[in-house]
């Protein structure tokens, strides 16, 4: 990471001029729903506070995070992931005015080595979408061409990085939602192994697929970032322990992994097909062991992902009921009104897709044909991934079919976006970890790449990347150049 | 799928629909569900159903007592609260 980073929280003035930076960038972009650098230096001196509350005896950790390694950088989180101090809104009307009483444990453990969360970005709503689109509180564009979408759902935090506003921003993957965007702006994005970083405080849609992700703008913060984040939490019963082993193996640059290329009939759009060939041959060039693989069940990832998503989202989103929290009719003749008027009122029309989706195939009678169906489907899945991880050691796949496409009925249906999820919902069916990396510029657009591997083999990516960086370095958006690099050289 | 279909799924769901919603909604939902059906062409009687990907044994917190309550905040995020009680529409 750049050494300005550390500069910009230093002093109030420094501060403040931070904020004005950004606000006047983000202006054409709107990564941000809430950016208030002040609020998170609060936020993150609170945590460090209760941190040594707890750890009664220790109190050292406040000047421990005063000079840890990432001391003052700032960072940008999702919506739909916890910091106290700010809203929670989920890009939906139903939380437009809520606030979280708690900070997520992923969040946390970036405080304590000094980090400052520094705003909330936008996502699609309640990060169902594929473009950011479907947020009810902003739009988002792209910072290589303002008139195409960020990608989504995490397309905010894809933007901030993506246009020097921060150097690593959190989203979450459900089915993609990092690495779409990521690809789309040109950055790193990195989808964990299901389980390794803590899910406590980010907003459930699809519980049983979706992890914290990390948008970043080299392989080393990246890395860095996701290895602070991962720990078993007692707070998210469904973290998973790193195997020791693993724990600390090495990402450092490694040529000698056997690197299987998807081929076979990809349907990919032109740009994207170049892009991809010249990420295969600059992996061959490096003298990596490469060869050509098919993974069959692909075909069988949408609807299986679909079906089990929405599912699941119908009954994560059953929660909002106006009565709790979140958005409350003005008047309601009784409490079954009252449910219904807000939720009609507070969900938009994909949140309501989605919702009525999951809860046709849950129906009485309908389980099996679908859902069941649907997890069978995926043990298939994650079996055709265990026999490629047999031969291969890391697989490189596209991100999505197309670049960035345009805002509005120009670009692609809702339908065809989902369709288009097929290459990136196969890592969270499997429970694999997935990182989307830049595989340069093609008439103007980034084209991303995606690297995968086995359960906690998250280092193999890192590994991978790295080379990969010496022949394809990332590019930065023509009118987005580096904000503070000059005034630190 | 036709639209009383629908209607019996939004009112399973608590979601009030339009005339115009139902009209989008429907054929949304019939794409979405006959893109489903594309899943009978795996053979995958034999196979177990995955529920989480990795997750093998369910992770325990102690039962012991901690002064760790967000209540109050919890209670104040309600958008209607008369001390220390939620208020909705009456019930009868």
């Amino acid at each position: 990471m750049e050494s300005y980073w550390k500069t910009l929280l230093t002093t109030p003035e420094a501060a403040t001029n931070y904020r004005d930076s950004v606000r006047d960038r983000d202006h054409d972009l709107g990564a941000f729903l809430e950016f208030d650098p002040q609020r998170g230096c609060t936020a993150a001196g609170d945590i460090l506070a209760e941190r040594n509350t707890e750890t009664a005896g220790d109190t050292n950790t406040t000047d421990d995070a005063r000079s840890a390694a990432w001391a003052g950088v700032p960072f940008a989180v999702k919506d739909n992931i916890a910091v106290t101090g700010f809203r929670l809104t989920c890009g939906s009307r139903m939380l437009e005015k809520f606030s979280s009483p708690y900070t997520a444990t992923a969040v946390q453990r970036l405080c304590t080595l000094g980090a400052i969360p520094v705003g909330k970005t936008n996502l699609d709503e309640f990060g169902m979408g594929s473009s950011t689109d479907t947020s009810a509180l902003g739009v988002t564009s792209n910072p290589w061409d303002r008139s195409r979408v960020a990608g989504g759902s995490s397309g905010g935090s894809a933007v901030a990085v993506a246009a020097g506003m921060v150097p690593f921003a959190l989203g979450s993957d459900t089915g993609g939602s990092i690495r779409q965007p990521a690809a789309f702006c040109g950055v790193y994005g990195l989808k964990p192994t299901y389980g390794a970083v803590s899910r406590y405080g980010l907003v459930a849609y699809a519980s049983s697929l979706e992890s914290i992700a990390v948008a970043a703008a080299d392989v080393d913060t990246t890395e860095a970032v996701f290895r602070a984040m991962r720990a078993v939490d007692e707070m998210d019963q469904s973290t998973i322990e790193c195997p020791a082993d693993l724990a600390d193996a090495s990402g450092a640059a490694d040529t000698t992994l056997r690197i299987g290329v998807l081929g076979g009939e990809l349907g990919l759009d032109p740009a994207v097909a170049t892009g991809y060939q010249g990420a295969a041959d600059a992996l061959k060039a490096l003298g990596f062991p490469v060869s050509a693989v098919e993974l069959p069940t692909i075909e069988y990832a949408v609807p299986a992902y679909y079906t089990i998503a929405a599912a699941e989202a119908s009954a994560n989103l059953a929660r909002y009921t106006g009565i709790r929290y979140g958005l409350r009719p003005d008047y309601a003749e009784n409490p079954e009104e009252l449910v219904r008027t807000a939720r009609d009122q507070g969900f938009g029309p994909e949140v309501k897709l989605r919702i009525l989706l999951g809860t046709y195939v849950l129906r009485s009678g309908f389980q099996d044909q679908y859902y069941l169906r649907a997890q069978k489907v995926r043990t298939a899945i994650r079996n055709d991934f265990d026999r490629l991880f047999g031969e291969i050691d890391v697989l490189l796949m596209p991100v999505f079919p197309t670049p960035a496409f345009p805002h509005g009925d120009a670009g692609l249906t809702p339908f065809q976006q989902k369709i288009a999820d097929r290459f990136t919902t196969t890592a969270n069916l499997a429970g694999i970890p997935a990182l989307a990396l830049p595989a340069g510029v093609e008439a103007g657009l980034p084209v991303g790449v995606q690297v995968l591997a086995p359960a906690f083999h998250e280092h193999r990516l890192f590994a991978v990347a790295r080379a990969l960086a010496q022949r394809l370095p990332r590019a930065t958006p023509p009118d987005y150049p580096p904000l503070w690099r000059k005034a630190s050289e | 799928m036709d639209t009383s279909e629908l209607h019996v799924t939004a009112e399973l769901a608590h979601i009030e629909l339009t005339d115009a919603e139902t009209a989008t909604l429907a054929e949304a939902v019939a794409q979405m569900v006959d893109y489903f059906a594309r899943m009978q062409e795996l053979p995958v009687d034999d196979l177990p159903p995955t529920t989480h990907a990795l997750l093998t044994r369910n992770r325990l917190r102690t039962d012991t007592v901690r002064p760790d309550s967000k209540a109050d905040e919890l209670i104040e995020a309600a958008p209607d609260v008369e001390d220390r009680f939620i208020v909705i529409p009456n019930v009868l």
